[in-house]
């Protein structure tokens, strides 16, 4: 594998113009699907960041008078059964989703990177022992095993993250280990090897800078799973709490009970959760196509 | 191939046995047990009484000894019995396991019919509308949480039909069964026939790359025979892939699916047990999910090696 | 009161068709039920879960009048008890049984099962339950005595008007002597119309007709089926698609009665009580509610209107600890609730006092006190913690939700880990003693506040002996008072409950003030 070369697909599409602009017309053709889910990203970060500002109306504030108000006039997308405005709940509950997908990404994929990295270079029995532990860990499902850890945690935005971050970090490290293992077969590490370069160098100069393409890759493909995760837990009761306004728990039960009557409350942390997810999915294929050059197509 | 297949057996009573500790142990960390979870469903509080409980279940044993007694029974065929329904494991988790197993399997199929030819249509017809079109659709699969997508059928079911599809464990006819698990069936296999047309479509993309392909087209076979002959065996392999991907993940769809349709099958039962501490069913279900799993893991890779014999395993 | 006189006219309307209309022998029962029952042991558990599927295989002792819309202390008739008397002033108790009853595995019914089952639930001898969570009901019971197979006689500390009220109860079935407490909680054995068949564990619970009832040629029903549904959601949805012919009671709210009955209009919906009320547990031995003039600010901040206008579309009563009249015999009349600190209407005057006394102790608008709000994992003891919070901020709290696992709660409350927790609870009989012996003694199982005061507890054993029904409810009307100026529990709302169940359903008759004590269905059939 090499390292990343923008350039190799800018000169198949001819003469570029130098500037910010242009790079951003380049990319809407080249990677079209991808800059709409960096536009659909971006909305999602701005509307969680500036919530406060963006919102109409106080997300935990009850009004016995709105109860189920039909989507329009002051509560653009309807009321719940307490009175509480939709819209302004799903662009707080942004807050928690980002939280719970940055936290998640972060952590899984930094321990994930970090035992992948240290098994593929140290090997032995420090490999052989931590995959054990990943099989045991992949053995066992995803959503069961976050089931389990907010069982035992209790329910809160930080045991949320902790919970679905566990599972992920099987997976980054296989990838990220199998990835060290080829690179040192790689003829510049070799060579750096025999020039005498000590082993930890090698690693940081580079081993690890190859394998960040594959890690951003792989941690953007995550946070749209663990949005959805996330809304899972939430939906079968677990996860993030009230009276915080999380997607998957606004779709659970008591929302449920109005499909008929307050569809809205079905229908729109439904769709918010699948385009953010879209987005989110839309971006990490363009990343792979931009990063991952034996992927492209 | 003999020699690997002994010591893949030999890892996976490895990870299981991992599995049986991990389980164990998280089960055990998990504060409350199943004297809080009786005494609260009756709103009681004496400790004294709880105590009995506890002392009646052997949960006051030392954790090695109670790790013991599971193990041993389960090398015995006997898996213990339910603290909450007071029945051998055995007989509540075996006549559920059909319906998850049945549910799975028609997702599975309904994901397989779907993603193929979208994924080769989507690939043959590379960068058309189309291919964005199905490219869009799949992702979108992708996105969508499938308790969502439960509920929006439901929705749509109720407004046509006036009726919902629900279980029924002697439905009426065998159009009453194929919706009553098809229609779930949809909304779990949704996503992964999102997933097998996505891997359909590139490693479809790759083979038509492929100087093989090149050299049959240039040879003057049509198109279609070498697309249909040459790439379409290259399908199978994302297909496994998928399969082997998602057994683990597929779960999840389950239980929140079974949780939707009110399906009476082993996944959402794995959630309530969790939910009443009932530690043998927990236990004993959670080994069973390992089992499948390690076990489709195993013939997954298995699978490639006969089909794709550039495979070698070992290391 | 209106509202409250039309139901009464459908429950009687009810009771006159079953006179009307011959009774139609045969078919299946399909009612939705909410939940997996903890066991199947009505003795062993204290929720409509267990009562109301499994009520059907018993017989009580004696029961409520099932054609009274009320269940009063008035109107109790005769069950496996053919008569009663009471002698020695009220302090003994003797019933003369039925004769030529048979449990369902064939065996006799005597004297000795009735001794037998009470000699458990008051504790005087280990029955091998798990959990005994009505032994508070059974405190003044001294003895039990038998006198030849057709006659118990129960002894009492004191005379006890209620303890025929409690045994009328769906909560206080007559168990076998024989068979033992781990095969009543998975599969019991009873005298009822109806049979045990199968429990299948968060699937389905089966009962079937029991041919040789000793009520002759009942019941109609051939047999009756169970199916749990968790999702409330599917459950409606299954109702009105007519895959169920009635939903477990109380289960509904009254909104999603009306949505059912706007699809179907000929379904049959009841809106009444659930015997549930949320209430505020306050840990008074702790700041900062050990000061009494915050936990008066508590009291003052709530607008109980508000509640019940989010909850329930105004539908949930107010009142105190006993259930609000018409429907319940005890609760407060409306001039006397006025006179109760923080029932008064006008609730911005009432938090302009809990400002101003929270001013006086150092807060205002930009200095809120910060207050950890304690609820379960339960959806409605969510939603109204929810309301909560957002009432103390009226009087600059500014209250966090910390939710638990439902296996930990009571661990939390009894440890008084807790500032103030939002709790939901429900009490089976519509009776003082029922309530204030179970959650309001010193030495209750389920007084989880520790609310001690023996002043009071006097006034209890008072009004439990007191016969006189006028007088004895002026004492009760004192005790709801003090208990609610104390803030022992302050009650916020008292929930109210729907049940649907399809025309073709017949002969099915409640109780406007408890939804525990009429799932026998022996006179219940279906018409089709």
């Amino acid at each position: 594998m090499s390292t990343p070369s923008p350039a190799a697909g800018a000169t198949r599409e001819g003469p570029i113009t130098p500037g910010l602009l242009s790079d951003i017309f380049y990319l809407m053709r080249r990677y079209p699907l991808g800059v709409a889910g960096a536009i659909i990203m971006s909305g999602f970060v701005f509307a969680a960041v500036f919530a406060t500002w963006v919102a109409p109306l106080d997300p935990f504030t009850t009004n016995a008078r709105a109860s189920l108000a039909k989507p329009g006039g002051v509560y653009l997308m309807g009321a719940d059964m307490m009175g509480r405005d939709v819209l302004s709940r799903l662009i707080h509950g942004a807050r928690i989703s980002l939280a719970v997908a940055l936290g998640a990404t972060l952590i899984g994929s930094g321990l994930g990177a970090a035992i992948g990295l240290a098994c593929g270079y140290l090997g032995g029995w420090f490999d052989l022992i931590v995959q054990r532990i990943t099989e045991v860990m992949q053995a066992l499902p995803l959503l069961v095993m976050a089931l389990v850890i907010t069982a035992s945690l209790g329910p809160s935005l930080q045991n949320t993250i902790i919970a679905i971050a566990i599972p992920l970090i099987p997976t980054v490290s296989r990838v990220i280990r199998s990835n060290v293992l080829s690179l040192r077969e790689m003829p510049y590490v070799e060579a750096a090897k025999a020039t005498g370069m000590s082993e930890w160098r090698i690693a940081i100069i580079h081993v690890l800078p190859n394998t960040l393409a594959p890690l951003i890759v792989l941690a953007t493909a995550q946070l749209g799973s663990t949005i959805l995760t996330e809304a899972s837990l939430s939906f079968l009761g677990l996860g993030v709490p009230e009276p915080y306004p999380s997607w998957g728990r606004m779709l659970s039960e008591s929302a449920a009970e109005y499909v008929r009557t307050a569809p809205w409350l079905v229908i729109y942390p439904g769709l918010v959760i699948s385009l953010v997810v879209f987005g989110s999915n839309l971006l990490g294929d363009a990343l792979r196509d931009a990063l991952d050059p034996r992927q492209r197509d | 191939m003999l020699s690997y297949l002994i010591r893949r057996l030999l890892l996976m009573v490895l990870t299981l046995f991992g599995v049986s500790i991990a389980i164990f142990l998280l089960l055990r960390i998990v504060p409350g047990n199943i004297a809080d979870i009786l005494f609260d469903s009756a709103g009681l509080i004496d400790p004294a009484e709880k105590k009995k409980i506890v002392a009646d279940l052997g949960l006051d044993l030392p954790l090695p000894l109670q790790y013991w007694q599971w193990i041993s029974g389960l090398f015995r065929g006997d898996l213990g019995f339910s603290y909450v329904s007071e029945k051998p494991v055995i007989d509540e988790i075996l006549p559920r396991i059909p319906i998850t197993a049945r549910l799975a399997a028609l997702a599975m199929a309904f994901a397989i019919c779907l993603g193929v030819p979208l994924g080769v249509i989507s690939a043959v017809r590379q960068n058309s509308g189309l291919d964005y079109a199905l490219r869009v659709v799949s992702l979108s699969g992708l996105s969508m949480p499938s308790f969502w997508l439960g509920l929006l059928i439901l929705m749509l079911f109720v407004n046509a039909f006036g009726t919902i599809p629900i279980y029924d464990r002697n439905p009426a006819t065998w159009g009453a069964w194929f919706t009553m698990l098809a229609v779930p069936a949809a909304a779990v296999g949704f996503r992964s026939s999102a997933l097998i047309m996505r891997l359909t479509r590139s490693s479809m993309l790759e083979v038509l790359r492929q100087d093989y392909v090149r050299t049959a087209k240039s040879k003057g076979l049509s198109d279609n025979a070498v697309t249909y002959d040459h790439a379409l065996r290259n399908a199978v392999l994302p297909v496994i892939t998928t399969i082997g991907v998602e057994t683990a993940f597929l779960f999840g769809g389950l239980i929140v699916t079974e949780t939707v349709f009110n399906i009476p099958g082993v996944a959402r039962f794995l959630v309530e047990a969790i939910r009443w501490r009932d530690y043998p069913m927990v236990q004993n279900l959670v080994m069973f999910i390992a089992v499948v799993v390690v076990t489709v893991n195993l013939i997954v890779d298995l699978a490639y090696m006969i089909v794709d014999p550039r495979i070698r395993y070992s290391e | 009161m209106a509202t409250w006189l039309g139901r009464l006219a459908l429950v009687l309307a009810l009771c006159a068709t079953s006179i009307a209309y011959a009774q139609k022998q045969g078919g299946t029962l399909r009612v939705t039920h909410r939940d997996n029952p903890p066991s199947a042991s009505i003795h062993e558990e204290a929720t409509i879960s267990t009562d109301m599927p499994f009520m059907a295989v018993f017989n009580n002792l004696v029961i409520f009048d099932p054609d009274s819309p009320q269940n009063r202390p008035d109107r109790i008739v005769p069950d496996l008890a053919t008569s009663w008397t009471l002698t020695n002033e009220g302090r003994t108790l003797t019933f003369q049984l039925r004769d030529g009853v048979k449990w369902h595995d064939g065996k006799p019914f005597s004297s000795a099962d009735v001794k037998c089952t009470w000699d458990v639930v008051t504790g005087h001898v280990d029955g091998k339950m798990r959990k005994n969570p009505r032994k508070s009901w059974w405190f003044n019971i001294k003895d039990i005595t038998v006198n030849g197979p057709r006659e118990v006689t129960f002894h009492l500390n004191e005379p006890q008007p209620s303890l025929l009220v409690m045994m009328a109860g769906g909560f206080s079935p007559v168990y076998p002597c024989h068979v033992p407490a781990s095969q009543m909680r998975t599969a019991p054995i009873g005298t009822g119309p109806f049979k045990f068949a199968e429990f299948k564990q968060n699937e389905s619970i089966r009962l079937v007709r029991n041919p040789d009832y000793w009520k002759p040629g009942k019941p109609y029903i051939d047999a009756i089926e169970y199916t749990i549904i968790p999702s409330r959601a599917t459950a409606i949805l299954a109702l009105v698609s007519g895959r169920y012919d009635l939903t477990l009671t109380g289960e509904l709210s009254p909104e999603n009665a009306k949505e059912i009955q706007a699809q179907v209009p000929q379904m049959d919906c009841i809106v009444q009580p659930s015997n549930t009320q949320g209430n505020l547990l306050i840990n008074r031995d702790k700041p900062p509610f050990d000061d009494p003039r915050l936990r008066r600010v508590l009291g003052l901040s709530i607008d109980r209107r508000a509640f019940s206008e989010i909850l329930s579309r105004g539908i949930n009563k107010i009142g105190g600890a006993m259930l609000a009249p018409p429907e319940g015999l005890w609760g407060w009349s409306a001039e006397f609730m006025e006179t109760v600190p923080g029932y008064g209407g006008d609730v911005e005057k009432s938090r302009d006092e809990g400002r101003k006394i929270m001013r006086e102790l150092g807060y205002g608008p930009d200095k809120m006190m910060p207050l950890k709000v304690t609820t379960r994992n339960v959806a409605s003891y969510r939603d109204s913690s929810v309301i909560l919070i957002d009432h103390l901020k009226s009087v600059y709290i500014q209250g966090e939700l910390e939710v638990l696992d439902s296996s930990v709660w009571y661990a939390r409350l009894l440890r008084k880990d807790y500032a103030v927790g939002m709790n939901v609870q429900g009490t089976g009989i519509d009776d003082p003693d029922v309530q204030f012996f179970e959650n309001y003694t010193c030495s209750s199982e389920r007084n989880y506040t520790g609310y001690c005061n023996p002043e009071l507890e006097k006034l209890y054993a008072l009004q439990s002996r007191t016969t006189d029904f006028e007088a004895r409810r002026k004492i009760v009307w004192d005790i709801d008072k003090k208990l609610q100026e104390d803030g022992a529990r302050p009650v916020i709302y008292q929930s109210q409950g729907a049940t649907c169940w399809w025309p073709h359903v017949k002969g099915l008759k409640m109780a406007v003030n408890s939804i525990y004590n009429h799932w026998r269905f022996d006179e219940a059939w279906i018409e089709r």
